[in-house]
C-alpha cells in the first residue's frame, strides 16, 4: 500500500494506492498529485492568476477544457436541483465574509458581512469554442464541484496503477476496493465500505468564521436567499458514482432539509447519511 | 598491238593496277598492328569503373529508399493507431461524461477505517 499526503485546494489531500511500490506506482501518484495541483491552479477563486479569477474579472473568457467542463456540470446541476446547487454564489460567499482562503479566515482575520447577494444569474457556455460569458454582475465559485471534479480526475489517473482512493477534505473517490472509509460526524466516526464510487460530505460543522459584527457564518450558501443556509441538518454525506455527483447531491440534500432530503434520497436511490441539528444520524437511499 | 582501242584498254588497265598497288602499299598490311592509345585505354577503364560505382550507388540508394519506405509505413501505421486510440479515448470520455455515473457499491461496516472524510 502506498500513501501520499499533501496540502492542496485548501485541504489535506491523501492518495492511497493498493500496489507494491514501483516506478509505475510512483509515476501514477505523481501524475495524480500534479493533476490536482493543475486543476486547483485553474479553478480556484482565491488565486488571482487562475482561469476562474480571469473569468470573474472580465465576465467572459475563452476558457480551457476543464473550466468549460466544470461550468457545464455546475449549470446542469443547477437545472437538476432546481437551483439548490448554484455556481453563481461567489458574491454571496464574499458578502457572508468568505472573501479569502479559509486558512486566512481561520487565522482570525475576521471580515465584515455585507448584505446578501443575488444568485442564479445568467451563464452561457459555448462548448464548441470554449467561450464562457457571465451575465452582468455574475461571478462563479466552483469550490466544491471543482474539488469533486479534481478528485475524480486524480482517481482516474491513479487507477491505472491499481485499486486506489483519493481523499480531499469532503470529497473522496475510489476505484477497486473495498475501502473502509470513516465518515466523521459530531456523534463519532461511522465506517462505510466503498468498493466503487465516491463520497462527498457537506456540513456547517466546519468552515465557520466570525464576522466583525460578532456573528458566526458558514460557507453553505442557500442560492434562494443569497445567505448562509439555515437547515435542520448539520451534515449530509452522499455516496454516488462520482465525486461531482456526490458533491452536488450533498449540497442539494442539505438545503432540502431533513424530511425532503430523506424522500429525495430514497427516490434517487442515493445512499446518504444525514446528521440532524438535534444529533440524530439517519441513513437513506438504501444505505445499510 | 596496232589497234587504237587496244592501246586505250591497256592504258586503263595499267592505271587501275597502279592505283590498286598504291592502295595496297599505303595500307602496309605487312607491318604489325599499331599499339592502342594508352589514354583511350585509361578512359575506357575509368568508364568501366564509373559504371560499376554507379551501379553500387544505385543499389545503396534503392536499399536505403526501401528501408525509408518501410520505416515511413510503420510510422504511418503507428500514427494511425495513436490517432484511433486518442479518438476512442475522446469518445469514451465524452460518453462517460454524458452517461449517468456508475452506481456505487457501499455498506456500513464495523471495520476500522483506512482514511477519514469529513465536511468540506
Amino acid at each position: 500500500m502506498e500513501r501520499v499526503a499533501f496540502r492542496a485546494m485548501g485541504t489535506d489531500v491523501e492518495l492511497l494506492l493498493d500496489a507494491f511500490p514501483s516506478a509505475e506506482s510512483d509515476r501514477a501518484l505523481a501524475r495524480a498529485r500534479a493533476e490536482l495541483e493543475r486543476l486547483e491552479a485553474a479553478l480556484s477563486r482565491f488565486r488571482p492568476d487562475s482561469e476562474l479569477s480571469a473569468l470573474n474579472r472580465f465576465g467572459a473568457l475563452r476558457a480551457g477544457r476543464d473550466l468549460v467542463r466544470v461550468t457545464q456540470l455546475a449549470l446542469a446541476a443547477r437545472a437538476r436541483t432546481g437551483g439548490r446547487f448554484d455556481p453563481t454564489v461567489h458574491d454571496a460567499l464574499v458578502a457572508a465574509g468568505y472573501d479569502r482562503s479559509f486558512e486566512l479566515l481561520a487565522n482570525g482575520a475576521s471580515t465584515a458581512a455585507r448584505a446578501p447577494a443575488a444568485c442564479g444569474g445568467r451563464v452561457c457556455v459555448d462548448a464548441r469554442t470554449g467561450e464562457i460569458e457571465l451575465g452582468e454582475g455574475v461571478r462563479l465559485d466552483l469550490g466544491g464541484i471543482g474539488k469533486g471534479y479534481a478528485v475524480d480526475r486524480a482517481c482516474e489517473l491513479l487507477a491505472a496503477a491499481g485499486p486506489c482512493l483519493v481523499n480531499a477534505g469532503g470529497d473522496l473517490a475510489v476505484r477497486g476496493g473495498p475501502w473502509p472509509v470513516g465518515v466523521e460526524t459530531p456523534q463519532g466516526t461511522l465506517t462505510l465500505e466503498l468498493t466503487r464510487g465516491a463520497i462527498a460530505t457537506s456540513g456547517t460543522d466546519r468552515r465557520r468564521w466570525t464576522t466583525r459584527g460578532g456573528g458566526e457564518q458558514h460557507h453553505l450558501i442557500d442560492p434562494r436567499t443569497g445567505w448562509p443556509a439555515e437547515s435542520d441538518l448539520v451534515q449530509v454525506t452522499v455516496v454516488a458514482g462520482c465525486a461531482v455527483e456526490a458533491e452536488v447531491l450533498a449540497k442539494a440534500l442539505f438545503l432540502a432539509g431533513e424530511e425532503r432530503a430523506l424522500t429525495e434520497a430514497d427516490e434517487l436511490g442515493a445512499a446518504c447519511l444525514l446528521v440532524t441539528a438535534d444529533g440524530r444520524v439517519l441513513t437513506a437511499g438504501g444505505l445499510q | 598491238m596496232t589497234s587504237h582501242a587496244g592501246r586505250l584498254c591497256a592504258l586503263a588497265a595499267s592505271l587501275l593496277a597502279f592505283f590498286v598497288l598504291w592502295a595496297v602499299v599505303a595500307a602496309q598490311p605487312w607491318s604489325p598492328a599499331k599499339a592502342a592509345d594508352p589514354r583511350l585505354a585509361a578512359l575506357a577503364r575509368r568508364e568501366q569503373r564509373l559504371r560499376y560505382e554507379a551501379r553500387l550507388v544505385r543499389r545503396v540508394v534503392a536499399r536505403r529508399y526501401a528501408d525509408y519506405r518501410r520505416r515511413y509505413a510503420a510510422y504511418r501505421r503507428a500514427l494511425a493507431r495513436q490517432r484511433s486510440r486518442a479518438a476512442a479515448a475522446r469518445a469514451a470520455a465524452a460518453a462517460a461524461a454524458l452517461a449517468p455515473a456508475a452506481s456505487p457499491s457501499v455498506r456500513i461496516v464495523t471495520l476500522p477505517p483506512l482514511t477519514i472524510t469529513r465536511s468540506s
